[in-house]
């Protein structure tokens, strides 16, 4: 790894704030839980701003930072969506999204990388695989701990039922995201040739 | 909202489990959730029980508040044991309500389930109820230290750690004040679709994503300017020590772990 520097841990510590508002964005605006079958569905921005952490930042930085979302979480702030914290948030069974950001951060990264300069497309690919891992990993990990922990036989087919109101939302917001990086990174050329150039070098 | 941020989950005081070394609360706990799931008769539960309930009382923190803080799983608690009592079909049928039967099996494992599950909540919210964040950060770097042979950035991560606790409640505030001045400015965020609902976060974002990065280059800028250079010899303001007491509770708890295998054995 090379050697990060002052302006990577900042920015890198920095990102783990975002995503801690971006996963409770209900606080501030409550309409944005949004009513699916009867139960209410807060809207995380979490998928969003994971696959914006490997795009803004880069592989390294970008899961650098997620796993310091996860230990900041664990640490016993609420950072977590629900504004949940600590190691309980991890072994509940959605325990594995968080754990998946870290891999959604560093794939995504490492895709974007292959563009050479920003393209929609690159990042709109690079985010869509983005969501793949982060929904396979957690859906996994959801069908683990229900048959493991919880002892509850559970299909793997029903585990990933359950999440489908989800996976669109995430879809949408996936494809925002790759739209967000373009229309940010021509607003703030500056905080974004930062954040890219410093950690890839 | 915003000083349950600064503060998370912690709780001020000075208990026996306040005081304990953050890496004896951390090591403990990693090693309480394997052996958890050991637990298979009645015996190997109380002594989980015992030790959970003990550690529990011993951080004086008042038990209501501890079960409060539990909130968010005691419906998968309910949940698991709901379930197991009506889908396991072992032992004698207790109740028969219309053509759904409850078996004397399927009360005792949806018990032992759910118990399991509720302890290894306990024990671990135990964890952020007595030690504050920057202490677990601390804690993790040290315990994180043999990872710097693979050249894993450590102390930066314990860096970032610390600054993002700092600021966190700066930037919710920073949201907050974004949100009311867009909506000053006619930003609609409480009707429309959906999808106005969600474009409607976008002026929210562009502003909050510019000034955290500027944040953060300030930040850097002046740790540059106060001669930040990495982690090489760098001392520390607290420094951890493994007291008589951490020796003592690592007793106890091989304790408990070995009194759980014996009644496996048995």
């Amino acid at each position: 790894m090379s050697k990060l520097k002052t302006v990577d841990l900042t920015f890198g510590a920095v990102f783990v704030c975002l995503m801690a508002i971006g996963a409770n964005i209900t606080v501030w605006f409550p309409v944005l839980a949004v009513p699916i079958g009867g139960a209410t569905v807060p809207v995380s921005l979490q998928t969003f701003f994971a696959i914006l952490a490997g795009l803004m930042l880069g592989r390294k930085l970008g899961s650098l930072s997620m796993i310091v979302y996860t230990l900041v979480g664990v640490a016993g702030v609420p950072v977590f969506a629900n504004l949940q914290a600590g190691p309980m948030a991890l072994a509940t069974p959605t325990g594995g999204f968080i754990i998946s950001f870290i891999c959604v951060a560093f794939i995504v990264g490492w895709i974007a990388d292959f563009a050479k300069k920003p393209s929609i497309a690159m990042y709109t690919f690079a985010a869509l695989i983005g969501l793949i891992v982060n929904y396979g990993i957690g859906v996994s990990f959801l069908y683990l701990s229900m048959n493991t922990w919880l002892e509850l036989s559970i299909t793997y087919s029903l585990a990933w039922k359950g999440m489908i109101p989800f996976l669109i939302k995430d879809g949408a917001l996936a494809c925002l995201a790759a739209v967000f990086m373009i229309s940010f990174a021509k607003r703030v050329p500056y905080a974004f040739r930062t954040a890219r150039t410093s950690t890839n070098g | 909202m915003n000083n349950a941020f600064i503060i998370g989950q912690y709780v001020p005081g000075n208990s026996l489990v306040h005081r304990l070394d953050p890496r004896t609360k951390i090591t403990v706990i990693f090693f309480f959730v394997f052996i958890v799931f050991f637990a298979n008769s009645l015996a190997s539960y109380s002594i989980l029980t015992a030790f959970s309930l003990a550690s529990m009382l011993t951080t004086r923190i008042p038990v209501r508040y501890i079960l409060k803080g539990l909130t968010p799983v005691w419906f998968l608690i309910i949940f698991t044991f709901t379930l197991h009592i009506f889908v396991t079909k072992q032992g004698t049928v207790l109740v028969e309500i219309f053509n759904l039967k409850i078996y004397s099996g399927g009360v005792i494992q949806g018990f032992a389930i759910s118990m399991r599950f509720f302890l290894l909540i306990l024990v671990t919210s135990l964890l952020t109820l007595t030690t504050t964040p920057i202490e677990i950060t601390d804690a993790i770097e040290d315990m994180l230290h043999p990872l710097k042979k693979i050249k894993f950035p450590v102390h930066e991560l314990a860096l970032m750690m610390s600054i993002s606790l700092r600021f966190i409640p700066t930037l919710m505030q920073e949201t907050d004040k974004i949100s009311k001045a867009q909506a000053s400015r006619g930003v609609d965020f409480k009707t429309g679709s959906i999808k106005d609902r969600v474009k409607a976060v976008v002026p929210l974002l562009v502003p909050l994503f510019v000034s955290a990065f500027k944040r953060a280059e300030e930040l850097a800028m002046a740790m540059e300017a106060r001669g930040y250079r990495g982690g090489e010899g760098r001392t520390k303001l607290r420094e951890l020590k493994i007291m008589k007491l951490d020796i003592a509770i690592f007793i106890l708890f091989a304790a408990v772990a070995a009194g759980l295998f014996l009644t496996r054995v048995y």
